[in-house]
């Protein structure tokens, strides 16, 4: 009995220390900013629209349809859907209420002014690197320009004890540690803009690096293991290995990354999935030298050991094809259903219809983001690098057989090569599609 | 102690209580197709068709024939270029093997012939209304009526027809409405052109081309393109295909996503943009529509 009492005092009290250390963890690093922003100034308020567009806040923080900036888009996580908070300038509903303090607090460290943690689906890991400068006139553009809404935030689905935000607290000093940005080694003065966007505003590793138990990147800038953005799973879509490596993009030319970002497409493929939305919502704004220096970092990340060279195997799938042999497992029904476009060699049409062959996104390592854009198809952008923007339809209509058999053969024809793709990865895929989250958070009071 | 194995315990269970719900529940596959109806002369359905993927031509006993006919019609141009003188393949026209609606699919077309055709005037066969084309949209010459070429497009049309009665006709029109009332505007047309085709036929409407040089998106003018006698040629059937067909990869449904993008206006007017740039004469020409009730959008 005195065991029990003992016990649960100790599970008190451990439990108290917890919680102070949590929520006064916020005040140990840093006092609240004073500076003075000038939210007038129109050389400010031009960089932070500029710097809003690359960080693409438009993107989750706006739901479909609904006005900018005024929250609602939904984000699935493996224990419920978080929404985007309204972050326009309305003082009750939105940030109108914040100082240059709070907004800084909230962006880079992850804490409301009231002293609430945000979950970090909101990407302040990666924020923290953007410098003061960078975050005085995203503030400026934030508070100026930015239209006002009133809408209240939509509550997460996550179940408590889960949904609770002071153990974040926690979290955030496992994995989100005050960090200044340090430029990649050698000094390229390019690579090193190329870094910090790609590390902080654009922040790529939300999606492109795997995660850990605790849901976190597994590496928030470049690191000896080389998983900062090796390729991670997320609601369905692989958002593929951009080291410069066999399945990452050692195959891609800087310039031909550079006009990707741009454009949504280049002659070997085109973006789909969320990657359509960043090239249409941020990266397309971004200046060519901007675009220059992200493609140049990326290409600067080292291949992990072995993992050097993609080498394509002999192409003996177009022979084939042209003389009408069918016979390879999965050819006629490629035939059936993917010629109209991609053509019997896999080359497409360019800037069109992608590639197959040598796409690395088709050989990817996690077949997810082929296996999806098959079955529920993909859009490219609008940009104004082109006249028209193309869709491909999906073909969920086909049979899980009749679709692994044909993903099979596409990932390991004209000299391409990779894991083959199993009925059950099909079915799988079924169920995602099935369970995509609601997008949509209703208006105040509906 | 008690209470830690107790709890590891229940871990464990819920753990693999949830493997177990992932690993049992229904595995999800493509629904059956529901095919579309078959009716008969009087528009009663007797039936549903269901469009037969291209795997069950393999256990018909004249395999290697159909896949040849269904070989010619995707690549007419690089297997008949003796027969062909434009840079087109019959699916440019009878996209994806003509299994698509208001794409000028084939699923009919076997049951459709022979019959009086009012341009010839008289009963046109199968075999004569497949020359028609390479004569005009192909702007080439007549195949050998039973060569093996011919019998081959045929058994694949046969194939597609997947046993339907003669007199019964699938539910699948060959062509999109369009309202012929609309007064074309060229020059609309020209700046319809360059928004919404240039991007895969060409600025010049000259096509593109593949690194063997076979045809991507046909020429839609020029000496590559149809000639004047092809039914393309006429401002409103051209823009019931650019209307209901074109362009293709618009939409995340539909066999190629093809369609509905431009109104009848703008499909008009681009039709009446390209179908009157230059392009082959047909020299024959003379003998079409004998008995008069031409046309309004024919061209001679």
């Amino acid at each position: 009995m005195r065991i029990a009492i003992y016990a649960l005092l100790a599970g008190a009290s451990a439990l108290a220390v917890g919680w102070g250390t949590a929520i006064s963890s916020q005040w140990w690093f840093a006092p609240k900013l004073t500076t003075e922003v000038d939210a007038s100034d129109p050389d400010l308020i031009a960089r932070g629209e500029y710097l809003a567009r690359a960080g693409d806040c438009v993107a989750c923080h706006t739901a479909p349809g609904g006005a900018p900036f005024a929250g609602g888009l939904g984000l699935q996580t493996p224990m419920g859907t978080i929404y985007a908070t309204n972050i326009t300038p309305d003082p009750e509903t939105g940030i109108g209420s914040y100082d240059y303090g709070d907004f800084e607090r909230a962006v880079r460290q992850g804490v409301r002014p009231d002293g609430a943690h945000l979950y970090p689906a909101m990407p302040y890991a990666s924020y923290r690197v953007v410098s003061d400068e960078d975050m005085q006139a995203l503030y400026a553009w934030f508070r100026s320009s930015v239209e006002p809404v009133r809408k209240e935030n939509q509550p997460t689905t996550i179940p408590w004890p889960a949904s609770l935000r002071w153990p974040l607290a926690w979290w955030n000093m496992l994995f989100s540690q005050p960090r200044d940005f340090t430029p990649p080694e050698g000094g390229d003065p390019v690579i090193a803009r190329g870094a910090y966007l790609v590390e902080g505003l654009a922040h790529c590793g939300a999606c492109h690096t795997p995660r850990g138990l605790a849901y976190e990147e597994k590496a928030l800038s470049e690191d000896a293991g080389g998983s900062f953005l090796s390729g991670s799973v997320l609601e369905g879509w692989y958002a593929k290995n951009l080291r410069n490596e066999d399945t990452g993009l050692v195959t891609w030319s800087e310039e031909e990354l550079a006009t990707f970002l741009k454009t949504a497409r280049n002659d070997r493929t085109a973006a789909f999935g969320s990657m359509s939305d960043v090239v249409e919502h941020s990266l397309q704004y971004l200046t060519d030298d901007d675009l220059t220096a992200i493609a140049r970092y990326l290409k600067s990340l080292k291949p992990r050991a072995g993992r050097e060279q993609w080498v394509p195997q002999e192409d003996v799938t177009t022979a084939a094809l042209r003389a009408g042999d069918f016979s390879a497992p999965g050819a006629l029904t490629y035939v059936e259903h993917c010629t109209a476009c991609h053509r019997l060699d896999g080359m497409g049409a360019p800037e069109v219809y992608p590639a197959l062959k040598g796409n690395s996104m088709v050989f990817a390592d996690d077949p997810s983001s082929l296996i999806q854009v098959t079955m529920a198809g993909g859009r490219m952008p609008d940009t104004p690098a082109h006249p028209m923007a193309f869709t491909m339809p999906g073909f969920a209509h086909l049979t899980n057989a009749d679709l692994a058999e044909l993903m099979t053969f596409i990932r390991n024809s004209w000299g391409n090569h990779a894991s083959s793709v199993a009925e059950a990865d099909i079915a799988r895929m079924r169920h995602e599609i099935a369970n995509k989250p609601t997008h949509y958070a209703p208006e105040a009071g509906q | 102690m008690k209470k830690t194995l107790l709890l590891a315990g229940a871990a464990i269970v819920a753990i693999g209580a949830g493997a177990a719900w992932i690993a049992t529940r229904p595995a999800m596959d493509a629904p059956a197709p529901t095919g579309i109806a078959i009716l008969d002369a009087d528009k009663i359905e007797v039936g549903r068709y269901v469009l037969p993927p291209d795997k069950d031509i393999l256990s018909q006993p004249n395999a290697d024939e159909i896949l040849y006919g269904k070989r010619l019609l995707a690549d007419t141009k690089r297997l008949l270029p003796d027969h062909v003188g434009a840079q087109m393949n019959c699916n440019s026209c009878h996209m994806l093997d003509g299994k698509i609606d208001a794409a000028n699919g084939y699923i009919n077309t076997a049951n459709f012939y022979p019959r009086v055709m009012p341009r010839a005037a008289r009963e046109v066969d199968l075999t004569g209304r497949i020359n028609g084309c390479f004569q005009r949209s192909m702007n080439g010459t007549p195949l050998p009526k039973d060569g093996a070429e011919m019998k081959a497009m045929i058994a694949y049309m046969e194939w597609l027809r997947q046993g339907v009665d003669k007199e019964d006709r699938v539910d699948v029109v060959n062509a999109g409405v369009i309202d012929e009332s609309l007064i074309p505007d060229p020059v609309n047309g020209q700046a319809v052109y360059a928004a919404k085709c240039a991007a895969c036929h060409g600025a010049n409407g000259d096509g593109t081309f593949d690194q063997f040089g076979d045809v991507i998106f046909p020429p839609l003018w020029g000496e590559g393109s149809f000639n004047i006698g092809a039914g393309m040629a006429r401002t409103y059937k051209a823009a019931q295909f650019v209307k209901w067909a074109m362009p293709p990869a618009m939409h995340l449904t539909g066999q190629l996503g093809q369609g509905g993008v431009l109104s009848d206006q703008e499909a008009v007017d681009v039709s009446e943009y390209f179908t009157h740039m230059p392009r082959p004469d047909f020299a024959p020409k003379v003998n079409d529509w004998p008995n008069g009730n031409k046309p309004k959008d024919a061209r001679y």
